[in-house]
């Protein structure tokens, strides 16, 4: 179930009401949130159930295990079993179709004509952050940061279907705790609730979607028939439609969690104001950044064991943060990208001191320019991509809208957020009523704008 | 990454102890007041019951065209009264009015000149025997191969539209990458979800007289289906359903109609993709009644008309198969929805249209 749909605005007022009614019976609330999870699950496919209730079963399963015993290597031994199945499933199910015909392409260079089979091989939505959170559960159990939490309480936080399928990335010492107590009724943050579903409904159907419509896909599918000006549009077009897109989502989840009672962390932070790429991960996909960190940089030794050591966990880190995206070589290429300026610039620090306003255009520009393998379907298109950003054209795509959607959305993340926010609380705090009445009025203006072909799944469905 | 430190001691259940998290969440920043969860409902009930006194026609429809289930039940127990109470009000009118201009498509969901009302296209059935003169036979009839005729190739394709449902995916676009560097100028115009035999989204025959007129092809790559097997409006309200010969005729018609729209007076030249079969049986019994009402419907105009048979290409012997062998390696050619063609077997599709177009046109580009 997609969040700006029919189905969903059915759903969400049952649930809503059906949630707080039920509330302070938390005996009948948890089975009752769980059973609405799986069921907002089964609507992409009844099967897909079954590998959550596997890994909520699995995971739940080592945590019980670990924390029953003393023995430091049995618990070591529990947990690397826990993880490895973890990344089993999630490797089957993401990058079995990847590495299959490259493997055997391999073998067949090599002359053991010996292929692994093939498969058609559904991919669970929402697996890679389910998996993630799974991993947080039973490392963070681990670490002795948690105590193992109930069956059902494990279930909710991997299922909880605001987070369900595309995050942000909530760490179950964030979220186990909340569950430990009904959520109080008389502290609900209706109007911050109600003003992120509101914009981030305006950042993915009236912006992402619109620029993927009219300039993203046509020059990223088709490179060859474009030349530099609409490329060179089509990736600032770009830099703003996935962040409308991922950012969007994640303010529907955080908002639609507040109405619940449920406090997420944040996932955007103006990412494209950063003036270095430590900033930016520290502002993009915040949640992934502090997994990435805290489950394999930090694990693989940080920045403690000397310069060379340090580059090699940066790069590790940034490679499968890539890979985690998806199976393509264009993610790698993207995390190796990434990788690279952190490591030139950890290396820098303190020796070179550019202007401030030079060092946001340079990593603003890379950033961008990194998106373009991101998005291209396959590495040659890539290189197609960055052919045309050189070949000088008429330019096709220019229209009022497109670049006034492109350079505000980026222009406002470089002002200053005090008025913004000043606004935002503004509208915080209207009334109930009066919020209720703006939302169906943006979600009417925002229906307009869907083309026939309906509201397109968001990017990170796919990851 | 941000700078790495080493994991926090345990200091749940607030997050907002963890003074790395400052400002992590949004209850961190300023904020407005907090309120009762009756608040919560109310505002999210005032909005639900203005959107259904606005566009309950919208949710009606959308639940009618849902396939059977839970979700459909759900949404059609919301969608009959909102629609009942949209229709004894005026407000959707009102509101489809302010915000038209928002709207990035034509409407192009049946009406005048379209299947429904077009007696070519989509009237009621009229089988051979009741009436219906003998259509005439033309020399659009014959293909010039047949014949034993040296074919008159057309002099350039210079403009392309790749057209169909959801099946015209990702080969619209290999397509044009492929004819990019010839100049070629290629339209997409895949319309996902809909079909010829359904008109509540696109109403094709509506939609190819716009493309045409829009785009002025030279030539046209056709290939949907995957959305076909709805029942045709037949004589007294009745209807016909899928798969019997008659909606095979109905279909055929309304084939026919856009075929006659795309062949531009034999300007162009059309090609169009039968269904490879997909993988569940019931959907197969539409696949095949779809290719044989394709192939009828192609009948009068064969020398600007090619149906070319995907059927065999990937399903040979009426067979469903995920994989083929393509340059000597097994090769998966379908997505896994087993309807779909994934991007290896779109190029075996590809090169298939494109041999065809290179025999039509004496240049590309």
């Amino acid at each position: 179930m997609v969040f700006p749909t029919v189905q969903f605005a059915v759903f969400f007022p049952i649930v809503l009401a059906l949630s707080w009614a039920l509330m302070r019976r938390q005996g009948v609330w948890k089975p009752f949130m769980l059973a609405m999870s799986f069921l907002f699950y089964a609507a992409a496919d009844p099967m897909f159930c079954v590998m959550l209730a596997g890994m909520i079963l699995g995971n739940q399963g080592a945590a019980q295990l670990i924390h029953r015993s003393d023995d430091a290597r049995r618990r070591k031994l529990i947990v690397v079993a826990a993880v490895t199945a973890d990344l089993i499933t999630l490797g089957i199910f993401k990058y079995y179709g990847f590495f299959t015909p490259e493997i055997n392409g391999l073998l067949d260079t090599v002359g053991l004509g010996m292929p692994i089979p093939l498969a058609d091989i559904v991919l669970p939505v929402g697996i890679s952050f389910i998996t993630f959170q799974a991993i947080s559960y039973t490392v963070d159990v681990y670490r002795r940061l948690i105590e193992p939490a109930t069956t059902i309480d494990v279930g909710l936080y991997l299922s909880f279907f605001p987070h369900l399928v595309a995050g942000p990335i909530v760490r179950a010492r964030e979220f186990i705790p909340q569950l430990q107590s009904p959520r109080d009724p008389r502290k609900v943050a209706v109007g911050a609730g109600v003003v992120l579903i509101v914009i981030g409904l305006v950042k993915k159907v009236a912006i992402a979607d619109y620029l993927a419509r009219e300039i993203v896909d046509p020059v990223f599918g088709v490179p060859q028939a474009y030349s530099a000006p609409d490329a060179i549009l089509a990736s600032y077009a770009y830099a703003v439609q996935i962040f409308c897109d991922f950012s969007g989502y994640t303010d529907i989840a955080i908002g639609l969690a507040l109405l619940m009672g449920f406090v997420f962390p944040q996932n955007f932070d103006r990412p494209y104001r950063a003036a270095s790429f430590g900033e930016f991960w520290q502002r993009w996909h915040m949640t992934l950044s502090r997994f990435l960190r805290d489950f394999l940089y930090i694990p693989l030794g940080g920045n403690r064991g000397g310069k060379l050591k340090t580059v090699r966990n940066l790069m590790i880190t940034m490679l499968l943060g890539g890979l985690w995206h998806g199976a393509a070589w264009g993610f790698i290429l993207w995390g190796a990208i990434h990788g690279i300026a952190l490591v030139v610039e950890h290396q820098f620090r303190g020796k070179i001191r550019l202007p401030k306003w030079l060092a946001w255009f340079l990593v603003f520009h890379i950033v961008v320019l990194a998106w373009i393998p991101f998005r291209a379907p396959d590495l040659d298109l890539a290189g197609a991509f960055f052919s045309r950003l050189l070949d000088w054209g008429p330019a096709t795509l220019w229209t009022a809208p497109i670049v006034i959607l492109t350079f505000l959305v980026i222009g406002l993340q470089l002002l200053p957020s005090r008025p913004m926010d000043a606004l935002r609380v503004r509208f915080e705090q209207l009334h109930p009523v009066a919020l209720g009445a703006s939302m169906a009025c943006v979600i009417l203006l925002v229906a307009a704008t869907v083309s026939s072909q309906g509201v397109p799944p968001f990017i990170y469905f796919s990851f | 990454m941000s700078e790495p430190t080493e994991p926090t001691e345990p200091t749940e259940p607030k997050p907002q102890d963890d003074p790395r998290q400052r400002n992590r969440f949004i209850l961190d920043r300023e904020s407005g007041r907090m309120l009762r969860a009756r608040d919560a409902l109310s505002c999210v009930f005032v909005a639900a019951i203005l959107l259904m006194l606005i566009e309950g026609v919208s949710i009606r429809n959308t639940g009618e065209k849902m396939d059977a289930g839970i979700q459909r039940s759900a949404v059609l127990a919301v969608g009959h009264p909102a629609g009942w109470l949209a229709d004894q009000l005026p407000l959707a009118a009102a509101a489809d009015k302010l915000t038209a201009a928002l709207s990035p498509d034509d409407d192009l969901s049946g009406g005048p000149g379209g299947f429904n009302s077009a007696p070519v296209g989509g009237g009621p059935v009229q089988v051979a025997g009741e009436g219906a003169a003998a259509a005439p036979i033309t020399t659009d009839a014959f293909d010039s191969a047949d014949l034993g005729v040296k074919p008159k190739p057309l002099p350039t394709l210079r403009k392309l539209l790749v057209t169909g449902d959801s099946l015209g995916q990702p080969l619209d676009v290999q397509l044009a990458r492929k004819l990019a560097g010839d100049g070629v100028v290629t339209t997409r115009d895949v319309h996902l979800g809909t079909g010829i035999s359904k008109t509540d989204i696109v109403d094709w025959g509506l939609l190819s007289v716009k493309q045409v007129k829009d785009s002025q092809p030279d030539a046209v790559v056709m290939f949907m289906g995957a959305n076909e097997g709805f029942p045709f409006p037949a004589a007294g309200g009745a209807s016909v359903a899928c798969c019997s010969a008659e909606w095979a005729v109905t279909y055929a018609r309304r084939a026919r109609a856009m075929m006659d729209t795309y062949r531009r007076d034999g300007d162009a030249r059309v090609y169009w993709l039968t269904l490879p079969l997909p993988r569940s049986a019931p959907r197969q019994k539409v696949a095949r009644a779809v290719n044989a009402a394709i192939a009828v419907a192609a009948q009068p105009y064969r020398s600007q008309v090619r149906v070319l048979d995907m059927t065999d290409v990937f399903t040979p012997g009426g067979r469903y198969r995920a994989a083929m062998t393509i340059k000597g390696r097994e090769t998966l050619v379908r997505r896994p929805d087993g309807i779909h063609l994934n991007d290896a077997g779109a190029r075996v599709a590809l090169d298939l249209v494109l041999a065809r177009l290179r025999a039509d046109f004496a240049k590309l580009g």
